[in-house]
């Protein structure tokens, strides 16, 4: 084993134990300030909680401007973070008519019928945008989690997470805390020069699987070929990961800064966990773009709700247990926001700063209630964009704010600095968040 | 690429093909316009626009994206009451709601329209359980396939290529189950000749049950001698002003004891062999003390005969106290661990006991799991008595899972038996009331066992690969596996052969694998799970010039039958007509397709059709109330799920008349079931046809406890729901999607309301009663049937908070109004006479049933493009009496389904 290759530099600060690879004596550019006084790098974390929430305890009253609200009921949990969050109001996603899509469109902005001929169309999502500004130094470009089967009755439409390719396919990650914890923290305890053999029979097998779909392809028509590109990106996201993994030889995982979870936890205590472990991943610096479609069905249950999710999303003009229940669900998930949050101000970083000076938190779903889509339940947090505390005005309907979360704009509200660059580079740029140009 | 000899399906040209139907046009009736002009125009015409958009000129037809957007854009407004402005003129709520229902229906015609694949079948990968199939046939091993993404759940069927994405994280899950898979089968091959047989004779419990009640009566001793201890220590005279002292707060002789170590002489409980817990706190002690139920339970057992050859099984409770009767409440098998994963097959020689009451004749069987959990397996009906006792065979598939600690206990116990809550408690109380000392036993085991099916022959995968795959095989010549290579993809990619060069690159896998110290069998591994991995194995692809359809060769028809029907490759019979084009004959084809309909593996085909079709994904979304209905536990719901099934089987292998769906004289149960319906003289797990008098609710997809359940959310029904499912799948009418952004109704908000009166808000606004006032009324209908599917006249509405507690002034009982009227249609005045009218519609029901046929057959929607399509399966099948195999026939011999 090389001796400098392993080294590692430990960072003692006042809550945790940092631990920073030396990538300079790898021929690494610094992508870390571990001493200079370099900003420290942004991140982003989505959460996606599928059927909305309860319209008349969750939104802040309109008329009172300005920092000092009234909170309501359902965002009491959050109490003590109030200086520092937004609940952005009036944002409506432009295209989407599906009540039970909360997730689908909420990070693309897409218009399920786009696309002539196809019954479904998407396109790529702002987290991967971010990923693609932000992502590029960490160990994981960005990690997307998930909830696994009970996605399917939490509220979240098609998709394998709230994240999706830059050609609006779905993405998938690791559906529960104990796999998300191995993903980041697994420890490989092969020796380097097996290590590296093993990536180069892995290149090897990739490259056998692109010879065979090379083959394939040429005797396939258009539409089947743009269905076999699917396999094509899989093998080049496969290759990428190897590419990374090769950057990062020899570097040890990151000490996992928690214990590694139970497996078998839902609902309330697997978001938990997820949360935990979202912490971990950026205080080791693992990756700075992270999404995470939570589970709501299980989240009842583990609440001792006994009434099913979809359910108690219709709680209007229903009797009084439903809305309970619905208030309930806003309250515990109002509860694990405010406990991330204290995460994200305890972590403090290398400079003295902690993770939430860094950090923006887009928390929201596409419904807002019942099959209502309109005024799309937003909380924003963070130092990490700038943004400024309070409950945000209503906004002309249809504004495509999540679009500026992918940039650092100073504030809500500047003129949007998204560079034509990206226009470029992602064919349907449109889909950033504020929905399609009209294509008339 | 390989074209049949013979196109027997340009015969068929005659009939139209998918180039002749007219489009349908996406338009609203011009009759409409006018509620525009009068309530719109003013300010979004030719003079004002605001928000710079005119209704004036929206487009008659809708012919692209951007027009279905506009229309969209009025739907949305008018739905959620932001159009026209409340203090602007608003037009007449009749006018209004024929506006929103035409609208609507115009979008979803707009949207299948523009959405019309015009018969291009995406190409298709093998979903989940395609997947799980195919890899069992090639190497006859059974993997857990759950971590990959199921499918299942969007708007389009499983099958359906264009939603069938893959990712990368896909790829490497297909490429780590690959490699479970050939291990497993390496090891199948291995071991193929193994012969395991487990038995465990019942009575061998006996014992353990006997030292078990032992000791419950040995801890009872000791409690109350503790008890007396100390009793007797504070009766002495020379602690009497101590005792009155500790009295003064302490006025019940169990509270006196918490303060034994203050009374001289009086011993500790440790001293009585309890832990030092207990002598903190007695009410250890009292607890047993005081559960004494299980002397009088353990004593009946014991008094019972035949404990000497086999064993009784209980129901237990810890209300019963902790005496031995816990041991018998199951009958145990462990899996070796010698014991190689593959097929078995699980043997209980069981019988009734002379007076057990038929409810009380079901068993279940099932695996302890590792977190506690233990998973019901399957649930089987004893119809023998003790006298003659019967051997129920319950088929079993040992995985590697089973081989690791905690998954490897087998068992059986008494229905029910894991239902603490529901069905023990209330046995226990029934048991209590007429002063027996427990549950009376109902079933007797004499043994159970475990015995391994050996494969009669090789997977195909393995017999193609045909080289050893022994650890100890230190060499396999090059050329020898270079044959054994191509032979192997041969098999796996469906009898396409390898594409050149492809051998020589996993050569090179194999090599490099080798070079880095790995073994032959692990080189061979990794090297053909690369096979397994690659899209000609993970994608059926069906090759074509750009844009063009092409008759399909007879490999690929095959291959389409066999999944279609099986969803798996097709079989060495089946393949071998489809290479020499004899598939194409029609009377071949029409053999073929009776032959893979009357196979077994045909489940593959009714499931997860059916499933998808009927929704009946929706049984799982939420949990039954087992306080509201004990009856309807897991065991009957699973029961319930499976008549759908059966009831559709068994049209299919009769080809019975479809519209037996709608209403039958007949129901098609097992004695689980029937028992459920209250049908007497049904035994044993096997589904069959079973007569029902003409008065009898059930008879149909109506009267089945599945499908009403699933219009409920497991404590009431949903009217709303059963009614939205009615006008889908039976009448064929399907409403459009639920809008968005349509203002609830918040009103009636915690108010004590019949059913049926919160639902008639509905009619109140516009919005709502464009779709409500189709799909209510056929809700009401079927209120009768409760959230579990039982016959009902009464309801009761009972309040309850979050928490389940009930408030016992917010309650209403009353009896149940069915009559009502079908929007512009017939009056019913009950479930009978609605009934009546759906069974009517069997052209409907038909259409709506071939249209769902079309799209799991052929991987693509079924769009207007398909309606001459539709059209000649239904005419086909309305020749033969609407016979369901009819329907298969006539979609196979389409061109649609022999071409590419």
């Amino acid at each position: 084993m090389n001796r400098p290759l392993s080294r590692r530099h430990f960072l003692r600060t006042s809550t945790a134990l940092i631990a920073l690879p030396a990538l300079e004596s790898l021929g690494f550019r610094r992508f870390a300030a571990a001493a200079a006084p370099v900003s420290r790098p942004k991140r982003m974390i989505f959460l996606g909680f599928g059927w909305g929430v309860t319209h008349e305890s969750w939104y802040p009253a309109l008329d009172q401007k300005g920092a000092d609200y009234t909170l309501p009921v359902a965002l009491e949990p959050l109490a003590r973070h109030k200086a520092d969050f937004s609940i952005v109001q009036g944002l409506w996603n432009k295209y989407n008519g599906n009540g039970h899509y909360g997730s689908t469109f909420w990070l693309t902005g897409a218009n399920e019928f786009g696309e002539p001929g196809q019954s479904f169309h998407n396109t790529i999502s702002v987290d991967q945008v971010a990923a693609d500004h932000l992502g590029k130094d960490a160990r994981f470009e960005s990690l997307i989690l998930d909830c696994g089967a009970a996605a399917n009755g939490s509220g979240h439409g098609q998709g394998l997470s709230l994240s999706w390719d830059s050609r609006g396919k779905p993405m998938a990650g690791p559906k529960n805390p104990l796999e998300a914890f191995h993903r980041l923290f697994a420890k490989d305890t092969t020796p380097l020069a097996q290590q590296k053999a093993m990536l180069a029979q892995r290149r090897s097998i990739l490259d056998n699987a692109l010879e065979n779909a090379r083959e394939l392809q040429r005797s396939l028509g258009k539409t089947d070929n743009d269905k076999l590109d699917e396999y094509f990106q899989g093998i080049r996201d496969i290759e990428a990961r190897l590419s990374q993994d090769e950057k990062w030889l020899g570097v040890p995982q990151p000490e996992p800064p928690m214990e590694e979870p139970a497996p078998g936890l839902a609902g309330y205590e697997e978001i938990k966990l997820m949360y935990d472990i979202m912490v971990a991943a950026l205080q080791t610096d693992s990756t700075r773009v992270l999404t995470y479609r939570q589970p709501v069905s299980t989240l009842l249950t583990s609440l001792g709700v006994r009434i099913d999710s979809h359910t108690m999303s219709h709680y209007h003009g229903k009797g009084p247990e439903y809305l309970e229940a619905s208030i309930k669900r806003d309250q515990a998930q109002c509860e694990l926001l405010a406990g991330l949050l204290d995460k994200l101000k305890a972590t403090r970083e290398p400079d003295g700063s902690t993770l939430f000076d860094h950090t923006t938190v887009a928390y929201g779903s596409n419904i807002r209630t019942g099959h209502s889509l309109d005024n799309a339940p937003t909380l924003l947090a963070g130092r990490g964009a700038g943004i400024q505390p309070r409950a945000q005005p209503r906004r002309p309907q249809r504004h495509p704010a999540l679009q500026r979360l992918a940039y650092p704009a100073p504030r809500l509200g500047s003129p949007s600095r998204a560079p034509r660059r990206q226009h470029r580079r992602h064919p349907r740029p449109s889909g950033l968040g504020g929905g399609e140009r009209d294509k008339r | 690429m390989k074209f049949p000899p013979s196109r027997f399906w340009l015969a068929l040209l005659m009939v139209p093909g998918f180039a002749a139907a007219a489009p349908k046009e996406a338009g609203l009736e011009e009759r409409h316009r006018a509620l525009l002009k009068e309530n719109c125009q003013n300010c979004h015409g030719p003079e004002k626009q605001k928000g710079k958009f005119r209704v004036d000129n929206l487009p008659p037809i809708i012919r692209s994206v951007e027009d279905a957007e506009r229309w969209q854009k009025v739907l949305n407004a008018m739905n959620s009451a932001e159009m026209p402005p409340e203090e602007e003129k608003q037009p007449d709520p009749s006018k209004k709601a024929d506006f929103l229902e035409d609208l609507a229906q115009v979008m979803v015609t707009a949207r299948r329209t523009l959405g019309d694949q015009k018969g291009v079948i995406a190409l298709r990968r093998l979903n989940r359980r395609e997947y799980r199939n195919t890899l069992r046939a090639l190497l006859g091993v059974e993997i857990d396939v759950s971590e990959l993404p199921s499918d299942t759940g969007g708007p389009a069927f499983d099958t359906v290529g264009a939603a069938l994405f893959l990712t990368g994280n896909q790829v490497e899950q297909y490429d780590a189950l690959a490699r479970e898979a050939l291990e497993q089968a390496f090891n199948l091959q291995s071991t193929a000749n193994l012969q395991k047989k487990l038995r465990c004779e019942a009575e061998a419990i006996q014992p353990v049950f006997l030292k078990k009640s032992r000791e419950a009566w040995e801890t009872w001793k000791r409690a109350t001698k503790w008890i007396q201890a100390v009793d007797q220590a504070a009766a002495k005279p020379e602690n009497a002003q101590i005792v009155a002292g500790l009295r003064e707060t302490a006025k019940t002789d169990d509270k006196l004891r918490y303060s034994w170590h203050k009374i001289p002489g009086a011993p500790s409980p440790v001293d009585f062999g309890f832990e030092q817990q207990a002598a903190v706190n007695p009410a250890i002690i009292y607890v047993i003390r005081d559960s004494t139920d299980f002397m009088s339970y353990d004593d009946y057992y014991v008094g019972l005969l035949g404990r000497d050859t086999g064993s009784y099984l209980t129901i237990f409770h810890s209300n019963l106290g902790s005496g031995g009767t816990g041991v018998t409440s199951e009958i145990r098998l462990s899996i070796p661990k010698d014991f190689p994963p593959g097929d078995y097959v699980f043997r209980v020689r069981v019988g009734a006991t002379a007076d057990a009451p038929a409810e009380r004749r079901f068993f279940e069987f099932g695996l302890h799991g590792f977190f506690g959990g233990s998973s019901v397996l399957s649930t089987h009906h004893v119809s023998a008595s003790m006298d003659e006792p019967e051997v129920v065979e319950i088929p079993y598939t040992v995985t590697r899972k089973n081989q690791e600690l905690g998954h490897r206990h087998l068992y059986i116990r008494e229905k029910g038996a894991g239902n603490t809550q529901g069905f023990v408690a209330q046995k226990i109380q029934e048991a209590r009331n007429r002063l027996a000392p427990g549950p009376e036993v109902a079933l007797w085991i004499d043994w159970v066992e475990l015995e391994r099916k050996n494969p009669a022959e090789l997977p195909p995968g393995m017999r193609a690969l045909g080289i050893p795959i022994d650890p100890k095989t230190p060499e396999v010549g090059r050329e020898e596996l270079r044959a054994a290579l191509d032979r192997f993809i041969e098999e796996a990619y469906r009898g396409v052969k390898a594409p050149e060069g492809m051998i020589d690159r996993l050569l090179g896998i194999y090599e490099s694998r080798k070079a880095l110290g790995a073994s032959h069998r692990e080189s061979l591994n990794e090297t053909l799970a690369s096979v397994l991995s690659s899209p000609r194995f993970l994608y059926r692809a069906e090759p074509a010039e750009n844009g063009k359809h092409r008759a399909l060769d007879g490999l690929e028809l095959a291959t389409r039958l066999s999944y279609f029907l099986w969803a798996k490759p097709p079989d060495p019979e089946l393949r071998a007509l489809g290479v020499s084009g004899k598939l194409f004959d029609p009377g071949v084809l029409e053999a073929q397709t009776n032959r893979l309909l009357d196979h077994p593996d045909a489940v593959y085909f009714i499931r997860p059709f059916l499933t998808q079709w009927l929704t009946l994904d929706r049984l799982d979304l939420f949990q039954f109330s087992q306080s509201l209905y004990p009856k309807f536990d897991a065991a009957v719901k699973a029961a319930a799920r499976q008549e759908v099934y059966e009831t559709f089987g068994t049209l299919l292998r009769q080809n019975g008349p479809l519209n037996a769906l709608l209403k039958a004289d007949y129901v098609v149960v097992n004695a689980l079931l029937a028992q459920y319906y209250g049908i007497k003289g049904v035994n044993g797990d096997a589904f069959r046809k079973v007569a029902v008098p003409a008065e009898s609710p059930r008879g149909g997809l109506l009267g089945m406890a599945a499908i009403m359940a699933m219009g409920s959310n497991g404590e009431r029904t949903n009217p709303v729901e059963r009614g939205a499912w009615v006008l889908r799948k039976m009448l064929n009418e399907p409403p459009p999607p639920a809008p968005a952004n349509v203002p609830e109704i918040t009103r009636l908000a915690g108010k004590l309301l019949t059913t049926r009166d919160r639902i008639k808000a509905h009619q109140e606004e516009p919005q709502c009663a464009s779709c409500h006032r189709k799909i209510d009324p056929i809700g009401f209908g079927l209120e009768n049937f409760d959230a579990t599917g039982q016959w009902r006249t009464k309801e009761t509405y009972q309040a309850v908070d979050a928490a389940g507690k009930p408030d016992p002034k917010a309650r209403k009982t009353w009896t149940i109004e069915t009559a009502s009227v079908f929007h512009k249609g017939p009056a019913f005045k009950d479930y009978f006479e609605m009934r009546e009218i759906i069974a009517q519609k069997r052209e409907g029901f038909a259409r709506g049933f071939s249209s769902a046929l079309v799209e799991y057959a052929l991987g693509r929607p079924c769009g207007f493009s398909d309606e001459a399509l539709l059209e000649n399966i239904v005419r086909l099948a309305r020749e033969k009496d609407f016979g369901t195999r009819t329907f298969i026939h006539a979609l196979i011999r389409s061109k649609e389904f022999q071409t590419k």
